[in-house]
């Protein structure tokens, strides 16, 4: 099985972690139209190459970003979001 | 008669253990350290098996797990492979696979129907006359399979371990042994596997260049290491991703994490197809030598060998060594060969024919083993042998070499592109994934002091990789004649000329299957068969490749090869079970529930009690639940409501952080209050409820459901790390009990513990107060989910027994009784109230759920506000009402899930649906078209027997109780 | 009224074994399973222990270094290190999150007295806890997690989370009255499941539970 590496507690085997869905930039609910917002709910990017991910290491409680080529399934980073360095 | 040679200096029997087993109802003698095989073939019995489709009698085919010639059954394993498995003393065994035990299986005709049984006979036969299909499914069940299930097999825990190091090796031949040598030398720690008994691989039975001293150094030295584990009796079950491998024993699995791994798995030896070469008695040259070092048996006692490579010489001489007349070596290639061993095979009298090849075998009586063998002159480029003149020779075995096939499972299965090298005549590594390496045979290397430079030029690699400075090792590129050999085949118009011994598949099967269009390699595994035995083509796919390519034209190396799967050999699932870890929750009360006939059942992870049923008490389930929902009406009732979710949000912006994620407001909410808390997705879904305490102005105390606690905590962490906004959580889940009494007592009972007064005006519905029950620090809130009156208590989970019992002793005269799940699901029904997940679905929105009043759209911003505005501006076309079934309804209870039919199309749902006790009605909620919202509104529900039953839509089965 | 009994999370999970039981900071707790010479064996072989019944408080928030230390709190430096000072165990978990635990009722100030202030967010507790010791300590690791614990923990100071036979857990490794220790923290309705699943392995490989008097004879 995979392993990962979480930002703060190192490198975990894949079955501590949980998938958070891609990362993706909400729109401006205020000003996008219908389609676009029904674009951000229900589409994901299915293009093969690097995938910015959200996933979550579940001992700890720890959220964070991998950036992964959906091709080779290697992980070239793992990183705190800036904003969420500390933890909540 | 015994085969048993005198003493071997490299033999692995003991003969001062010997033991007696019994075989096929024979009793055999054997010496510790033989395998099964091994020690029928000593004792002169030739037949261990019959093949799985033709049932011919079949003897030694590779000695090494490459084939299923001799698998058996001790009445409990079916897999039990004879040809490694150490045999014990008292073992009971039978071939697989026969009717009327393996030397007169009655099943030996299909061998001679065999012209109506082609490759893929299956897919054209028996389809018609179709009434006769049963018939013939039941004969060919019957058939097919190897051996029987005992369907009383023990429960044996196998436990799985982990282990970690720096380099694991598979494979301890000469490569793999050299590769830990030079890594331990530098420190670093290694574990390196062989699926054989002993360390050596295929110097303990090919003895050239002095193998057994060059391997007793070896051992030696690997000894001296303590940072080198050495596991024999183990095989690599596969590759998995960041060089996950496990090992397999015996005792159990260990998953083995490296951070290198090297493989030096070798290669399996590959059979040269002729006509009869299956018979028991023809065996490959390296099955022969096992046969001599490893066991001390005499493979045959007159015989030939035929060979496609130098192999063959090396196996003569050791054949002659073992006292064995070999009449001739049988060398299929026109040149011949150069070998130095000729001129020793000279010496010993043994004849060497090149450009010869074996055309066929004669079989003895009955099948049962080899008569003579027939040798014609050999065209090896269009493999056809000149049936002009045949030289007859009386012999009773036959050893053959054309070959090797790398056994690169775990490359493969580690995203290794292999190439093909037309010089080896062999797929060998060309581009490793990082981390992995090759050493030795499977690395195309086959020289013997090359192969112990390849394995610590692999170490270097893999040293380099680890990032520790090491010299690289140069290895000579392999010199001379190939290894292995391009077409070692012998066409015969008879067939039977096999290629995979496990599938029965001879030559003319692959020509038949491209003529059908099965003609690419994946096709053609499929129609065929081939290497979907349980040897999974050790000995088969490479033979089936080369034919492939000369039938299509092409080169090898278009033609592919199919997907190595793991695992590596077969593995028992009560291996990969091992002990089994399954979590679960039990709540503060738990010990009381069990006490008193807690019916516990899992609840996701948790263990909750669904009723009660008490020691002494005979009420079916059914009706203890209806008992406690009665309870709750007429007198209490108190469940154990731990399993909720609970999480404290708190900081200056908790009430801004709520209404962020929530539907609701928040922000104005009083202390004191709770309100209900609607968690939507993105898309507008509803995703769970709870109720939000606001305990003081900046720390809120959240519930959520069971089942969503975790994952509403997960995203919560999320969005407010994301969100920027001053707050902070803590996921109380586990840390808090909660129980909830319930009816028209609750009141009364509780006022014994608390001086709060609950009087329904002074502490309304949607009041809540830290306070003290049993002077212990708790939330009190008064709740309307399951009844009109009742109260809920947060606690410390350390507390939560010891309050529980004591609310239940004073209880007790007023008849408090506890109620589990079951009585809570119909309790809340009877109050007309929907569950999420229960009820709604994935697809659900809040309008379809009458939950209007929840959401607070004039909000600036709450998730899945945008999608409500883009779904309001749609008409509906489900919602949520309750409904009651006709006082005087006949007919099967309708079940959840039912239809709601609508002039004969569907338009709707049953989601939950109960006969309540209180109301003496059966009562629902059901999904239905909009316009039957109203109450007074009737639809039909078609029940699992197709009956339509009548239903009618009401406000609530409170008001149906109140107009009662 | 009578009052309130507090019980270790793994009350219910010890029943079988029925152990001596005694009230240790207000929480029924086994503190001996068996006399004190097999005890010792187990501890030597392979033993498991529950220590639930230390106070313990979690303390995370922007201010929570600040306000820890001004009480006098010796906090460790950096994310996922621990500090023991005068039988007060400090845990970072993470880079904000502190777990303090009280291994005797004389530390000040007590962990019942800490509070939530601005930036400083107090979490109680219901741990399960468990010390776990002996020789046989590897080949039950091995089974029990996926990483390689005892390289992880070898580090001074260092803590761990990572995943206990499915549970997520806090682990560290110390020196206890001169045994090599390891200690054990997970949420507490968990932890019936852990210790029997534990202790089984411990017996099968021919260790056993001892109480809380085995390590702390006088709390």
């Amino acid at each position: 099985m995979k392993l990962l590496q979480c930002p703060v507690n190192g490198i975990r085997p894949l079955s501590e972690f949980s998938y958070g869905g891609e990362f993706r930039t909400m729109p401006d609910p205020d000003s996008c139209t219908d389609q676009q917002w029904a674009a951000y709910v229900h589409y994901r990017s299915g293009a093969p190459g690097y995938k910015k991910e959200w996933w979550y290491h579940m001992p700890s409680g720890t959220w964070f970003i991998a950036e992964r080529n959906t091709i080779t399934d290697k992980v070239s980073r793992t990183y705190l979001l800036p904003k969420m360095e500390v933890a909540v | 008669m015994s085969s048993r040679l005198i003493n071997q200096p490299t033999e692995w029997i003991d003969r001062d253990k010997p033991f007696s087993f019994t075989y096929e109802g024979q009793k055999v003698t054997a010496f510790e350290g033989d395998t099964i095989s091994s020690a029928l073939w000593a004792n002169g019995i030739r037949v261990l098996g019959r093949s799985f489709k033709y049932h011919r009698a079949r003897g030694i085919l590779t000695l090494a797990n490459h084939d299923v010639n001799a698998l058996m059954t001790d009445g409990l394993d079916t897999n039990i492979r004879a040809d490694v498995l150490p045999v014990q003393a008292d073992m009971t065994l039978t071939a697989v696979n026969t009717t009327g035990g393996v030397l007169k299986d009655r099943s030996q005709f299909i061998d001679k129907i065999s012209p109506l049984l082609p490759v893929g006979f299956y897919y054209k036969a028996f389809h018609t006359p179709r009434r006769f299909f049963p018939f013939w499914e039941d004969k060919i069940r019957k058939a097919a399979g190897l051996g029987e299930v005992n369907f009383n097999y023990p429960r044996i825990p196998k436990p799985k371990q982990h282990a970690h190091c720096d380099v694991l090796i598979i494979g301890a031949g000469i490569s793999g042994l050299s590769a830990a040598l030079s890594v331990a030398e530098q420190g670093l720690s290694v574990i390196i596997v062989d699926e054989n008994a002993k360390a050596g691989g295929s110097l303990t039975y090919d003895m050239a260049d002095q193998a057994s001293s060059q391997l007793a150094e070896l051992l030696n030295a690997i000894e001296q290491h303590d940072n080198i584990r050495l596991i024999t009796n183990a095989y690599a079950a596969g590759y998995y991703a960041d060089h996950l491998v496990p090992i397999v024993e015996t005792s159990g699995i260990t998953k083995v994490r490296a951070k290198a791994l090297i493989v030096a798995s070798g290669a399996f030896e590959q059979p040269p197809v002729f006509r009869n070469n299956d018979l028991p008695g023809v065996m490959m040259g390296s099955a022969a030598q096992r046969l001599i070092y490893r066991y001390a048996v005499k493979p045959f006692e007159k015989g030939v060998v035929v060979t496609a490579n130098d192999y063959g010489y090396r196996t003569a001489l050791d054949l002659v060594s073992a006292g064995v007349d070999v009449l001739a070596v049988i060398d299929m290639r026109r040149e011949g060969s150069r070998s130095p061993l000729i001129d020793e095979l000279k010496d010993k009298q043994v004849a060497v024919h090149k450009a010869s090849c074996v055309y066929e075998v004669i079989a003895s009586k009955h099948k049962l083993g080899v008569s003579e063998v027939v040798i014609c002159a050999y065209d090896e480029l269009m493999a056809e042998a000149d049936t002009k003149n045949k030289i007859r020779l009386k012999c009773d075995g036959v050893a053959m070499s054309a070959g090797w096939a790398p056994a690169a499972a775990l490359l493969y299965q580690a995203g290794t592109k292999m190439r093909f090298d037309s010089g080896l005549q062999q797929f060998v590594p060309a581009e490793l994934p990082e981390g992995v390496f090759a050493a030795g045979k499977v690395n195309g290397v086959f020289e013997l002091s090359q192969r112990a430079l390849d394995g610590q030029r692999a170490a270097a690699e893999a040293m380099n990789y680890l990032g520790k400075s090491v010299a690289t090792v140069e290895v000579k590129q392999h010199q001379g004649t190939s290894p292995s050999h391009a077409y070692p085949v012998v066409n015969h118009p008879k067939g039977k000329n096999f290629v995979d011994f496990d599938e029965d598949i001879q030559v003319k099967d692959f020509i038949n299957a491209a003529k059908e269009g099965f003609d690419n390699i994946e096709l053609m595994k499929r129609f065929t068969t081939v290497g979907m035995g349980p040897s999974q083509g050790k000995h088969s796919n490479m033979n089936a490749i080369r034919i492939l390519a000369r039938i299509r034209d092409l080169p090898v190396e278009k033609i592919g090869t199919t997907t190595a799967r793991p695992f590596f050999h077969p593995t028992p699932i009560g291996h990969l079970g091992g002990r089994g870890f399954h979590p679960h929750r039990y709540t503060a009360m738990h010990e009381w529930h069990i006490e008193n006939g807690g019916q516990m059942t899992a609840a996701g992870l948790w263990m909750r009690p669904a009723c009660y049923l008490p020691e002494g008490c005979h009420l079916t389930a059914q009706q203890a639940t209806h008992q406690e929902a009665m309870a709750v009406r007429t007198k209490a009732g108190i469940i154990d409501n731990s399993t909720l979710g609970k999480i404290e949000v708190y900081g200056p912006d908790a009430a801004a952080f709520l209404e962020r994620v929530y539907t609701g407001k928040f922000v104005r909410q009083k202390v004191g209050q709770y309100r209900i808390a609607m968690l939507l997705d993105e898309a507008g879904v509803m995703v769970d409820d709870g109720l939000a305490c606001r305990l003081e102005e900046d720390r809120f105390y959240l519930t959520t459901s069971t089942t969503n606690s975790a994952m509403v905590y997960r995203q919560l962490q999320r969005e407010a790390q994301l969100c920027g906004l001053s707050v902070s959580l803590a996921n109380l889940t586990g840390a808090k009990a909660a129980m909830t009494i319930a009816g028209p007592a609750a009141a009364e009972i509780i006022s014994q513990f608390s001086s709060v007064d609950l009087a329904a005006t002074a502490f309304p519905t949607g009041s809540v107060v830290e306070t003290q029950i049993a002077d212990i620090e708790c939330l009190l809130l008064r709740v309307a989910f399951v009844a009109e009156q009742a109260f809920e208590i947060h606690l410390p989970a350390a507390a939560g027994l010891s309050v529980w019992s004591q609310l239940m002793q004073a209880g007790q005269p007023f008849g408090l009784q506890a109620y589990g799940t079951d009585a809570q699901r119909l309790l809340r029904l009877e109050m007309g109230h929907h569950l999420i997940g229960h009820d709604t679905d994935g697809l659900t929105n809040p309008f379809e759920a009458h939950a209007e009043p929840l959401i607070a759209m004039d909000k600036t911003f709450f998730t899945g506000q945008r999608s409500l505005q883009i779904i309001a501006k749609k008409p509906l076309n489900k919602t949520l009402v309750n409904f009651v079934l006709d006082s005087n309804c006949v007919g099967e209870l309708p079940n959840e899930c039912n239809l709601v039919i609508d002039n004969g199309d569907i338009a709707g749902r049953i989601t939950s649906i109960a006969f309540s006790p209180y109301l003496q009605r059966v009562i629902g909620i059901a999904f239905v078209p909009p316009e039957k919202h109203l109450p007074g509104s009737r639809f039909d529900i078609r029940n699992d027997a197709g009956d339509l039953i009548a239903a009618t839509v009401i406000q609530s089965p409170t008001e149906l109780a109140k107009s009662a | 009224m009578k009052s309130t009994l507090l019980k270790s999370p793994i009350a219910f999970a010890q029943l079988s074994q029925a152990p001596q039981m005694e009230v240790v900071n207000g929480m029924l707790t086994a503190v001996r399973f068996a006399d004190k010479a097999i005890e010792s064996q187990r501890a030597h072989k392979l033993a498991i222990c529950d220590t639930s019944a230390f106070q313990r408080v979690s303390i995370k928030g922007s201010q929570a270094a600040n306000y820890l230390q001004q009480l006098g709190v010796t906090l460790p430096e950096t994310a996922n290190q621990w500090q023991l000072t005068d039988e007060r165990l400090v845990m970072r978990l993470g880079n904000s999150e502190f777990l303090i635990e009280d291994q005797t009722q004389n530390v000040k100030p007590a962990v019942s007295e800490l509070s939530s202030a601005k930036g400083v967010h107090k979490v109680s507790r219901n741990d399960a806890a468990f010390i776990l010791t002996g020789n046989d300590i590897h080949p039950l690791f091995a089974e029990i997690c996926e990483i390689d614990l005892v390289a992880e923990l070898a580090t001074e100071n260092h803590l761990v989370m990572t995943v206990i036979a499915g549970v997520s857990a806090t682990l560290l490794s110390q020196t206890l009255n001169g045994e090599r220790i390891y200690r054990l923290w997970c949420d507490g309705t968990y932890g019936p499941y852990l210790w029997k699943t534990l202790l089984n392995i411990i017996e099968q490989a021919g260790g056993g539970a001892v109480g809380l008097h085995h390590f702390y004879p006088k709390i």
